[in-house]
Protein backbone atom coordinates (compact mmCIF):
# COMPACT_ATOMS: atom_id res chain seq x y z
CA UNK A 1 0.00 0.00 0.00
CA UNK A 2 1.58 3.37 -0.89
CA UNK A 3 2.00 6.11 1.60
CA UNK A 4 -1.01 8.11 0.04
CA UNK A 5 -3.40 5.11 -0.25
CA UNK A 6 -2.60 4.43 3.52
CA UNK A 7 -3.21 8.21 4.82
CA UNK A 8 -6.49 7.84 2.93
CA UNK A 9 -7.53 4.37 4.46
CA UNK A 10 -6.46 6.43 8.11
CA UNK A 11 -8.73 9.15 7.29
CA UNK A 12 -11.32 6.60 6.24
CA UNK A 13 -11.20 4.90 9.96
CA UNK A 14 -11.53 8.51 11.76
CA UNK A 15 -13.86 9.82 9.75
CA UNK A 16 -15.61 6.19 10.87
CA UNK A 17 -14.97 6.58 13.80
CA UNK A 18 -16.56 10.13 14.25
CA UNK A 19 -19.66 9.17 12.55
CA UNK A 20 -20.40 6.44 14.93
CA UNK A 21 -19.45 9.17 17.81
CA UNK A 22 -21.54 11.85 16.72
CA UNK A 23 -24.68 8.99 16.49
CA UNK A 24 -24.17 7.99 19.75
CA UNK A 25 -23.96 11.94 21.30
CA UNK A 26 -26.80 12.53 19.12
CA UNK A 27 -28.59 9.99 20.98
CA UNK A 28 -27.90 11.09 24.29
CA UNK A 29 -28.67 14.69 23.49
CA UNK A 30 -32.39 13.55 22.58
CA UNK A 31 -32.92 11.23 25.29
CA UNK A 32 -31.39 14.73 27.57
CA UNK A 33 -34.51 16.47 25.96
CA UNK A 34 -36.85 14.01 26.40
CA UNK A 35 -36.19 13.87 30.17
CA UNK A 36 -36.21 17.64 30.08
CA UNK A 37 -39.52 17.87 28.45
CA UNK A 38 -41.29 14.71 30.88
CA UNK A 39 -39.70 17.29 34.15
CA UNK A 40 -41.47 20.27 32.71
CA UNK A 41 -45.06 18.10 31.74
CA UNK A 42 -45.41 16.24 35.20
CA UNK A 43 -43.80 18.21 37.73
CA UNK A 44 -43.53 22.15 36.21
CA UNK A 45 -46.60 21.75 34.45
CA UNK A 46 -49.06 19.65 36.47
CA UNK A 47 -48.36 20.21 40.40
CA UNK A 48 -50.72 23.14 41.77
CA UNK A 49 -48.12 25.27 42.92
CA UNK A 50 -50.52 27.72 44.39
CA UNK A 51 -51.65 25.39 47.11
CA UNK A 52 -48.25 23.71 47.88
CA UNK A 53 -48.31 26.75 50.72
CA UNK A 54 -44.85 27.64 52.06
CA UNK A 55 -41.82 25.54 53.09
CA UNK A 56 -42.76 26.04 57.18
CA UNK A 57 -46.35 24.49 55.88
CA UNK A 58 -44.69 21.27 54.07
CA UNK A 59 -42.21 21.29 56.61
CA UNK A 60 -45.42 21.48 59.55
CA UNK A 61 -47.00 18.35 57.67
CA UNK A 62 -43.66 15.99 57.39
CA UNK A 63 -42.82 17.31 61.22
CA UNK A 64 -46.46 15.25 62.42
CA UNK A 65 -44.25 12.65 61.85
CA UNK A 66 -41.14 12.95 63.42
CA UNK A 67 -41.98 10.61 66.73
CA UNK A 68 -42.99 7.19 67.80
CA UNK A 69 -45.84 5.49 69.34
CA UNK A 70 -44.07 3.26 71.62
CA UNK A 71 -47.59 1.42 72.74
CA UNK A 72 -47.32 0.49 69.45
CA UNK A 73 -44.68 -1.63 69.35
CA UNK A 74 -45.99 -5.11 71.22
CA UNK A 75 -48.81 -5.67 68.68
CA UNK A 76 -46.78 -5.19 65.53
CA UNK A 77 -44.69 -8.80 66.38
CA UNK A 78 -47.58 -10.64 64.80
CA UNK A 79 -48.25 -8.64 61.57
CA UNK A 80 -44.08 -8.94 61.02
CA UNK A 81 -44.09 -12.58 61.08
CA UNK A 82 -47.20 -12.37 59.22
CA UNK A 83 -45.51 -10.57 56.56
CA UNK A 84 -42.38 -12.82 56.34
CA UNK A 85 -44.76 -15.36 56.09
CA UNK A 86 -46.42 -14.01 53.22
CA UNK A 87 -42.91 -13.37 51.33
CA UNK A 88 -41.59 -16.74 51.98
CA UNK A 89 -44.80 -18.61 50.67
CA UNK A 90 -45.70 -16.14 47.73
CA UNK A 91 -41.79 -16.80 46.24
CA UNK A 92 -42.25 -20.87 46.89
CA UNK A 93 -45.49 -20.89 44.90
CA UNK A 94 -44.38 -18.27 42.69
CA UNK A 95 -41.44 -20.62 41.78
CA UNK A 96 -43.63 -23.81 41.59
CA UNK A 97 -45.93 -21.88 38.92
CA UNK A 98 -42.27 -20.44 36.89
CA UNK A 99 -41.87 -23.86 36.50
CA UNK A 100 -44.05 -24.72 34.09
CA UNK A 101 -44.24 -21.29 32.22
CA UNK A 102 -40.25 -20.99 31.67
CA UNK A 103 -40.22 -24.31 29.92
CA UNK A 104 -43.41 -22.66 27.71
CA UNK A 105 -41.77 -19.85 27.19
CA UNK A 106 -38.10 -21.01 26.18
CA UNK A 107 -37.76 -21.22 22.79
CA UNK A 108 -35.41 -23.87 23.00
CA UNK A 109 -37.28 -26.19 24.83
CA UNK A 110 -40.55 -25.24 24.46
CA UNK A 111 -43.30 -28.05 23.42
CA UNK A 112 -44.52 -26.39 20.98
CA UNK A 113 -43.64 -22.99 19.46
CA UNK A 114 -46.68 -22.21 17.90
CA UNK A 115 -48.64 -22.75 20.97
CA UNK A 116 -47.16 -23.09 24.03
CA UNK A 117 -44.44 -20.47 23.26
CA UNK A 118 -46.82 -17.68 23.01
CA UNK A 119 -48.92 -18.54 26.23
CA UNK A 120 -45.82 -18.87 28.17
CA UNK A 121 -44.52 -15.38 27.14
CA UNK A 122 -47.74 -13.62 27.32
CA UNK A 123 -48.25 -14.88 31.15
CA UNK A 124 -44.57 -13.47 32.02
CA UNK A 125 -45.80 -10.37 30.49
CA UNK A 126 -49.30 -10.45 32.43
CA UNK A 127 -47.76 -11.21 35.63
CA UNK A 128 -45.47 -8.33 35.33
CA UNK A 129 -48.26 -5.62 33.58
CA UNK A 130 -50.26 -6.15 37.04
CA UNK A 131 -49.12 -4.52 39.99
CA UNK A 132 -49.30 -6.20 42.98
CA UNK A 133 -51.47 -4.03 44.57
CA UNK A 134 -54.12 -4.97 41.40
CA UNK A 135 -53.36 -8.54 42.39
CA UNK A 136 -54.17 -8.55 46.15
CA UNK A 137 -57.30 -6.40 45.38
CA UNK A 138 -58.17 -9.06 42.59
CA UNK A 139 -57.46 -11.52 45.27
CA UNK A 140 -59.32 -9.98 48.54
CA UNK A 141 -62.97 -10.29 46.27
CA UNK A 142 -61.78 -13.66 45.36
CA UNK A 143 -61.00 -15.22 48.39
CA UNK A 144 -61.55 -12.79 51.06
CA UNK A 145 -58.98 -10.51 53.66
CA UNK A 146 -56.29 -12.39 55.24
CA UNK A 147 -53.08 -13.65 54.49
CA UNK A 148 -54.30 -15.59 51.36
CA UNK A 149 -54.64 -13.63 49.06
CA UNK A 150 -51.67 -11.61 49.82
CA UNK A 151 -49.56 -15.10 49.15
CA UNK A 152 -51.83 -15.78 46.02
CA UNK A 153 -50.62 -12.08 44.77
CA UNK A 154 -47.02 -12.45 45.74
CA UNK A 155 -47.01 -15.60 43.80
CA UNK A 156 -48.86 -14.32 40.63
CA UNK A 157 -46.35 -10.77 40.56
CA UNK A 158 -43.23 -13.21 41.24
CA UNK A 159 -43.98 -15.47 38.48
CA UNK A 160 -43.33 -13.41 35.27
CA UNK A 161 -39.80 -12.03 36.41
CA UNK A 162 -38.64 -15.47 37.80
CA UNK A 163 -40.03 -17.42 35.11
CA UNK A 164 -38.32 -14.31 32.67
CA UNK A 165 -34.99 -15.25 33.61
CA UNK A 166 -34.89 -18.74 34.06
CA UNK A 167 -36.40 -19.10 30.19
CA UNK A 168 -33.66 -16.60 28.94
CA UNK A 169 -30.80 -18.63 30.96
CA UNK A 170 -32.09 -21.76 29.29
CA UNK A 171 -31.92 -19.99 26.50
CA UNK A 172 -28.53 -18.89 26.60
CA UNK A 173 -26.67 -22.23 28.14
CA UNK A 174 -23.64 -23.66 26.99
CA UNK A 175 -25.05 -25.96 23.67
CA UNK A 176 -22.49 -28.62 24.25
CA UNK A 177 -23.30 -30.48 27.58
CA UNK A 178 -26.32 -31.33 25.72
CA UNK A 179 -25.02 -32.41 22.93
CA UNK A 180 -22.98 -35.12 25.19
CA UNK A 181 -25.87 -35.80 26.74
CA UNK A 182 -27.50 -36.60 23.75
CA UNK A 183 -24.91 -37.98 22.74
CA UNK A 184 -25.13 -41.14 24.79
CA UNK A 185 -28.96 -41.81 24.23
CA UNK A 186 -30.12 -39.52 27.04
CA UNK A 187 -34.10 -38.60 26.37
CA UNK A 188 -35.41 -35.16 26.52
CA UNK A 189 -36.24 -35.30 30.68
CA UNK A 190 -32.58 -36.90 31.10
CA UNK A 191 -31.33 -33.98 28.43
CA UNK A 192 -33.08 -31.36 30.65
CA UNK A 193 -31.90 -32.43 33.81
CA UNK A 194 -28.54 -33.60 33.46
CA UNK A 195 -27.65 -31.00 30.16
CA UNK A 196 -29.73 -27.88 31.02
CA UNK A 197 -30.51 -27.73 34.64
CA UNK A 198 -27.06 -27.54 36.22
CA UNK A 199 -25.86 -24.98 33.80
CA UNK A 200 -28.97 -22.76 34.94
CA UNK A 201 -28.92 -23.27 38.76
CA UNK A 202 -27.09 -20.26 39.75
CA UNK A 203 -28.89 -17.85 37.68
CA UNK A 204 -32.19 -18.92 38.87
CA UNK A 205 -30.74 -19.56 42.87
CA UNK A 206 -30.11 -15.86 42.02
CA UNK A 207 -33.29 -14.39 40.64
CA UNK A 208 -35.22 -16.51 43.25
CA UNK A 209 -33.39 -15.03 46.36
CA UNK A 210 -34.01 -11.55 44.67
CA UNK A 211 -36.75 -12.12 44.53
CA UNK A 212 -37.59 -12.92 47.78
CA UNK A 213 -35.93 -10.52 49.14
CA UNK A 214 -38.35 -7.70 46.83
CA UNK A 215 -41.56 -9.99 48.13
CA UNK A 216 -40.62 -9.02 51.41
CA UNK A 217 -41.18 -5.04 50.49
CA UNK A 218 -44.36 -5.85 48.72
CA UNK A 219 -46.18 -7.85 51.22
CA UNK A 220 -45.05 -5.23 53.88
CA UNK A 221 -47.98 -2.94 51.97
CA UNK A 222 -50.08 -5.84 51.10
CA UNK A 223 -52.42 -5.23 53.70
CA UNK A 224 -53.12 -1.68 52.40
CA UNK A 225 -56.10 -3.58 50.49
CA UNK A 226 -57.06 -6.00 53.06
CA UNK A 227 -54.69 -9.23 52.52
CA UNK A 228 -52.73 -8.87 55.74
CA UNK A 229 -49.76 -8.00 57.37
CA UNK A 230 -47.67 -4.97 58.22
CA UNK A 231 -49.60 -3.01 55.51
CA UNK A 232 -53.02 -3.77 57.44
CA UNK A 233 -51.12 -2.23 60.78
CA UNK A 234 -49.89 0.73 58.72
CA UNK A 235 -52.97 1.56 56.79
CA UNK A 236 -55.13 1.24 60.19
CA UNK A 237 -52.22 4.34 61.82
CA UNK A 238 -52.65 5.97 58.87
CA UNK A 239 -57.17 5.97 59.13
CA UNK A 240 -56.51 6.94 62.75
CA UNK A 241 -54.26 10.07 61.59
CA UNK A 242 -51.99 8.68 64.60
CA UNK A 243 -48.88 9.61 62.74
CA UNK A 244 -45.98 8.22 65.36
CA UNK A 245 -47.85 4.88 64.79
CA UNK A 246 -47.07 5.22 61.03
CA UNK A 247 -43.38 6.16 61.52
CA UNK A 248 -43.39 2.93 64.24
CA UNK A 249 -44.77 0.52 61.60
CA UNK A 250 -42.42 2.08 59.20
CA UNK A 251 -39.43 1.54 61.28
CA UNK A 252 -41.12 -2.22 61.61
CA UNK A 253 -40.98 -2.54 57.69
CA UNK A 254 -37.00 -1.19 57.71
CA UNK A 255 -36.67 -3.73 60.48
CA UNK A 256 -37.73 -6.75 58.40
CA UNK A 257 -36.53 -5.27 55.17
CA UNK A 258 -32.97 -5.10 56.89
CA UNK A 259 -33.32 -8.89 58.06
CA UNK A 260 -34.26 -9.84 54.51
CA UNK A 261 -30.98 -8.55 53.00
CA UNK A 262 -28.73 -9.64 55.56
CA UNK A 263 -30.74 -13.96 55.12
CA UNK A 264 -30.41 -12.92 51.29
CA UNK A 265 -26.66 -11.75 51.26
CA UNK A 266 -25.99 -14.75 53.77
CA UNK A 267 -27.88 -17.17 51.79
CA UNK A 268 -26.69 -16.41 48.38
CA UNK A 269 -23.20 -16.36 49.27
CA UNK A 270 -23.99 -20.14 50.71
CA UNK A 271 -25.67 -21.64 47.57
CA UNK A 272 -23.79 -19.24 44.35
CA UNK B 1 22.44 -8.38 25.95
CA UNK B 2 20.11 -9.52 28.91
CA UNK B 3 16.74 -8.50 28.51
CA UNK B 4 14.89 -10.65 31.50
CA UNK B 5 16.78 -11.84 34.58
CA UNK B 6 14.84 -14.32 36.59
CA UNK B 7 16.22 -15.09 39.91
CA UNK B 8 15.21 -17.90 42.67
CA UNK B 9 11.35 -16.99 42.36
CA UNK B 10 8.69 -18.57 44.27
CA UNK B 11 5.20 -18.61 44.47
CA UNK B 12 2.15 -20.25 45.58
CA UNK B 13 -1.62 -18.78 45.37
CA UNK B 14 -3.30 -19.20 48.85
CA UNK B 15 -0.82 -18.21 52.23
CA UNK B 16 -0.26 -22.09 52.99
CA UNK B 17 -0.77 -23.10 49.61
CA UNK B 18 0.97 -25.94 47.43
CA UNK B 19 4.63 -23.73 46.00
CA UNK B 20 3.83 -23.32 42.57
CA UNK B 21 6.87 -22.67 41.53
CA UNK B 22 9.93 -23.85 43.51
CA UNK B 23 13.10 -21.62 43.24
CA UNK B 24 13.45 -20.93 39.27
CA UNK B 25 16.38 -19.11 37.59
CA UNK B 26 16.91 -17.92 34.51
CA UNK B 27 17.75 -15.50 31.56
CA UNK B 28 16.38 -14.02 28.80
CA UNK B 29 18.77 -12.72 25.75
CA UNK B 30 17.92 -10.05 23.51
CA UNK B 31 17.19 -11.92 20.11
CA UNK B 32 15.77 -15.32 22.19
CA UNK B 33 12.32 -17.00 21.29
CA UNK B 34 12.45 -18.38 24.48
CA UNK B 35 10.04 -21.44 25.11
CA UNK B 36 8.93 -22.64 28.80
CA UNK B 37 7.88 -26.73 28.19
CA UNK B 38 6.42 -29.42 30.64
CA UNK B 39 3.19 -30.66 31.47
CA UNK B 40 -0.20 -29.10 32.72
CA UNK B 41 0.06 -27.96 36.10
CA UNK B 42 4.00 -27.48 36.06
CA UNK B 43 3.63 -23.99 36.84
CA UNK B 44 4.58 -22.50 33.17
CA UNK B 45 1.28 -20.15 33.26
CA UNK B 46 2.29 -18.68 37.05
CA UNK B 47 5.88 -18.57 35.88
CA UNK B 48 5.14 -16.62 32.80
CA UNK B 49 2.38 -14.13 34.82
CA UNK B 50 4.82 -13.49 37.64
CA UNK B 51 7.29 -11.31 34.70
CA UNK B 52 4.55 -8.53 34.87
CA UNK B 53 3.10 -9.58 38.35
CA UNK B 54 -0.17 -10.31 37.03
CA UNK B 55 0.53 -12.89 39.86
CA UNK B 56 2.37 -11.65 42.74
CA UNK B 57 5.30 -13.83 43.54
CA UNK B 58 6.44 -14.97 46.63
CA UNK B 59 9.93 -13.90 46.34
CA UNK B 60 12.55 -14.03 44.09
CA UNK B 61 13.81 -11.31 41.61
CA UNK B 62 12.65 -10.58 38.06
CA UNK B 63 14.97 -8.06 36.65
CA UNK B 64 13.78 -6.60 33.24
CA UNK B 65 15.97 -4.19 31.57
CA UNK B 66 18.18 -3.73 34.87
CA UNK B 67 14.87 -2.91 36.93
CA UNK B 68 13.48 -5.56 39.50
CA UNK B 69 9.72 -5.62 38.39
CA UNK B 70 8.70 -7.37 42.16
CA UNK B 71 9.54 -4.36 44.37
CA UNK B 72 8.15 -1.47 42.07
CA UNK B 73 5.30 0.33 43.25
CA UNK B 74 1.87 0.22 41.59
CA UNK B 75 2.47 2.88 39.16
CA UNK B 76 5.98 2.05 37.88
CA UNK B 77 4.65 -1.55 37.65
CA UNK B 78 1.91 -0.10 35.26
CA UNK B 79 4.49 2.34 33.00
CA UNK B 80 6.37 -1.18 32.87
CA UNK B 81 3.74 -3.35 31.85
CA UNK B 82 2.58 -0.85 28.37
CA UNK B 83 6.04 -2.14 27.66
CA UNK B 84 5.41 -5.84 27.85
CA UNK B 85 3.31 -7.10 25.34
CA UNK B 86 0.95 -10.20 26.19
CA UNK B 87 -0.82 -12.90 24.13
CA UNK B 88 -3.20 -15.16 25.54
CA UNK B 89 -4.18 -18.71 25.14
CA UNK B 90 -8.11 -17.74 25.05
CA UNK B 91 -7.06 -14.52 23.21
CA UNK B 92 -8.59 -12.16 25.88
CA UNK B 93 -10.19 -9.58 23.10
CA UNK B 94 -12.84 -7.83 24.36
CA UNK B 95 -16.11 -9.53 22.50
CA UNK B 96 -18.21 -6.66 21.77
CA UNK B 97 -15.45 -4.32 20.65
CA UNK B 98 -14.34 -3.70 17.05
CA UNK B 99 -10.94 -5.20 15.92
CA UNK B 100 -9.66 -1.54 16.01
CA UNK B 101 -10.69 -0.59 19.58
CA UNK B 102 -9.30 -3.78 20.99
CA UNK B 103 -5.95 -3.15 18.67
CA UNK B 104 -6.26 0.51 20.03
CA UNK B 105 -6.82 -0.66 23.90
CA UNK B 106 -2.74 -2.04 23.73
CA UNK B 107 -2.27 1.87 23.48
CA UNK B 108 -4.34 2.61 27.06
CA UNK B 109 -1.14 2.19 28.81
CA UNK B 110 -0.17 5.76 27.32
CA UNK B 111 -3.43 7.69 27.20
CA UNK B 112 -5.20 9.67 30.22
CA UNK B 113 -8.98 8.68 31.23
CA UNK B 114 -11.19 11.21 29.54
CA UNK B 115 -9.33 10.18 26.27
CA UNK B 116 -10.02 6.46 26.80
CA UNK B 117 -13.97 7.72 27.74
CA UNK B 118 -14.15 9.13 25.04
CA UNK B 119 -11.99 6.45 22.69
CA UNK B 120 -9.90 9.06 21.53
CA UNK B 121 -7.18 7.65 20.32
CA UNK B 122 -4.49 10.02 18.46
CA UNK B 123 -4.06 9.87 14.78
CA UNK B 124 -0.96 8.28 14.60
CA UNK B 125 -2.09 5.47 16.94
CA UNK B 126 -4.93 4.35 14.35
CA UNK B 127 -2.45 5.01 11.17
CA UNK B 128 -0.48 2.62 13.59
CA UNK B 129 -2.84 0.51 14.42
CA UNK B 130 -4.66 -0.28 10.40
CA UNK B 131 -0.53 -0.91 9.68
CA UNK B 132 -0.22 -3.67 11.73
CA UNK B 133 -3.72 -5.09 11.46
CA UNK B 134 -2.11 -4.93 7.71
CA UNK B 135 0.62 -6.36 8.75
CA UNK B 136 -1.20 -9.54 10.26
CA UNK B 137 -3.97 -10.01 7.32
CA UNK B 138 -6.55 -8.31 8.87
CA UNK B 139 -6.67 -5.02 6.90
CA UNK B 140 -10.20 -6.17 5.69
CA UNK B 141 -11.56 -6.95 9.52
CA UNK B 142 -10.81 -3.76 10.81
CA UNK B 143 -14.81 -2.72 11.43
CA UNK B 144 -16.35 -6.44 12.80
CA UNK B 145 -16.83 -6.84 16.14
CA UNK B 146 -13.72 -9.10 17.72
CA UNK B 147 -16.59 -11.90 17.85
CA UNK B 148 -16.91 -12.10 14.57
CA UNK B 149 -13.73 -13.81 13.96
CA UNK B 150 -12.28 -16.91 13.44
CA UNK B 151 -9.84 -18.40 15.71
CA UNK B 152 -6.75 -17.72 13.98
CA UNK B 153 -8.14 -13.98 13.07
CA UNK B 154 -8.53 -13.79 16.41
CA UNK B 155 -5.21 -14.45 17.55
CA UNK B 156 -3.77 -12.07 15.04
CA UNK B 157 -5.79 -9.35 16.70
CA UNK B 158 -4.26 -10.14 19.89
CA UNK B 159 -0.97 -10.41 18.03
CA UNK B 160 -1.63 -6.80 16.75
CA UNK B 161 -2.70 -5.47 20.58
CA UNK B 162 0.83 -6.51 22.08
CA UNK B 163 2.32 -4.93 18.83
CA UNK B 164 0.36 -1.51 19.37
CA UNK B 165 2.13 -1.30 23.10
CA UNK B 166 5.75 -1.18 21.06
CA UNK B 167 6.76 -3.90 23.42
CA UNK B 168 10.07 -4.85 24.38
CA UNK B 169 9.42 -8.09 25.71
CA UNK B 170 6.68 -10.46 24.45
CA UNK B 171 5.08 -12.23 26.92
CA UNK B 172 3.24 -15.29 25.33
CA UNK B 173 0.89 -17.81 27.25
CA UNK B 174 0.03 -21.06 25.35
CA UNK B 175 -0.71 -18.68 21.93
CA UNK B 176 -1.61 -21.97 20.29
CA UNK B 177 -3.60 -24.26 22.13
CA UNK B 178 -6.86 -23.02 21.24
CA UNK B 179 -6.05 -23.42 17.25
CA UNK B 180 -5.68 -26.34 15.14
CA UNK B 181 -2.19 -27.35 13.68
CA UNK B 182 -2.03 -25.48 10.63
CA UNK B 183 -3.09 -22.43 12.45
CA UNK B 184 -0.79 -22.97 14.97
CA UNK B 185 1.86 -23.32 12.87
CA UNK B 186 0.86 -19.99 11.18
CA UNK B 187 0.59 -18.10 14.49
CA UNK B 188 3.92 -18.86 15.62
CA UNK B 189 5.30 -18.46 11.76
CA UNK B 190 3.86 -14.60 11.96
CA UNK B 191 5.40 -14.22 15.64
CA UNK B 192 8.29 -15.64 14.69
CA UNK B 193 8.67 -13.03 11.58
CA UNK B 194 6.97 -10.21 14.17
CA UNK B 195 10.09 -11.11 16.35
CA UNK B 196 12.76 -10.61 14.12
CA UNK B 197 11.12 -7.41 12.76
CA UNK B 198 10.48 -5.82 15.48
CA UNK B 199 13.63 -7.06 17.18
CA UNK B 200 11.87 -8.12 20.45
CA UNK B 201 12.60 -10.88 22.30
CA UNK B 202 9.85 -13.97 23.44
CA UNK B 203 9.36 -16.18 26.04
CA UNK B 204 6.67 -18.53 25.57
CA UNK B 205 4.95 -20.60 27.60
CA UNK B 206 4.21 -23.48 24.84
CA UNK B 207 2.21 -27.15 25.45
CA UNK B 208 3.32 -28.43 21.97
CA UNK B 209 6.90 -29.55 22.61
CA UNK B 210 7.28 -29.91 18.36
CA UNK B 211 5.97 -26.50 17.89
CA UNK B 212 8.82 -25.62 20.72
CA UNK B 213 11.86 -27.34 18.93
CA UNK B 214 10.65 -26.18 15.57
CA UNK B 215 10.49 -22.40 16.52
CA UNK B 216 12.49 -21.73 19.74
CA UNK B 217 15.62 -21.33 20.21
CA UNK B 218 15.88 -22.23 23.57
CA UNK B 219 14.45 -24.25 26.42
CA UNK B 220 13.37 -24.12 29.80
CA UNK B 221 11.98 -27.24 31.19
CA UNK B 222 9.22 -27.28 34.16
CA UNK B 223 7.91 -30.14 35.77
CA UNK B 224 5.99 -29.53 39.41
CA UNK B 225 7.90 -25.96 39.38
CA UNK B 226 11.01 -27.43 39.33
CA UNK B 227 13.67 -26.47 36.83
CA UNK B 228 13.95 -30.00 35.08
CA UNK B 229 16.26 -28.47 31.91
CA UNK B 230 17.49 -25.22 30.81
CA UNK B 231 19.64 -25.07 27.46
CA UNK B 232 19.55 -24.08 23.57
CA UNK B 233 16.79 -26.25 21.54
CA UNK B 234 19.66 -28.45 20.07
CA UNK B 235 21.00 -29.82 23.29
CA UNK B 236 17.35 -31.29 24.24
CA UNK B 237 16.82 -35.02 22.77
CA UNK B 238 14.14 -37.80 23.85
CA UNK B 239 15.96 -38.61 27.24
CA UNK B 240 15.43 -35.50 28.89
CA UNK B 241 11.83 -34.52 27.91
CA UNK B 242 11.09 -37.98 29.00
CA UNK B 243 12.91 -36.58 32.67
CA UNK B 244 10.79 -33.38 31.78
CA UNK B 245 7.63 -35.09 31.07
CA UNK B 246 8.33 -37.95 33.44
CA UNK B 247 4.61 -37.56 35.40
CA UNK B 248 2.31 -37.87 31.80
CA UNK B 249 5.17 -40.68 30.28
CA UNK B 250 4.27 -42.74 33.47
Amino acid sequence: MTAAAMAARVDAVIAGRAKAKAVRYAGYVVLFLLVLWSIHATIIADTDWDRLGGIASVMRAVGRYASIDIGLIPHLWEPMVETFMMACLGTLLGCFISLPVAWFGALNVTPSKLVVYPVGRFLMTLSRSIHEIVWGLIFVSAVGLGALPGILALACRSVGFISKITAEAIENIDPKPVEAIRAVGGNDFQVMYYGIVPQIMPIVIGTIIFEWDINIRRSAIMGLVGAGGLGLTFHRQMVMFNYPGVTTVIFAILLLIMLGELISHRVRKAVI
Amino acid sequence: MTILEVIDLRARYAERGPEILKGISFQVEEDDFFAIIGPSGAGKSTLIRCINRLVEPESGRVILYGADVTTMSARELRRTRRHIGMIFQEFNLVDRMSVMDNVLSGRLGYIGNLRSLFRLFPRHDIARALELLNRVGLSDHVDKRADELSGGQRQRVGIARALMQDPQLLLLDEPTSSLDPKISREVMELIREIAKEFKVPVLCNIHNVQLAMEFCNRVLGLQSGIKMFDGPTDDIDRRKLDEIYAQEVL
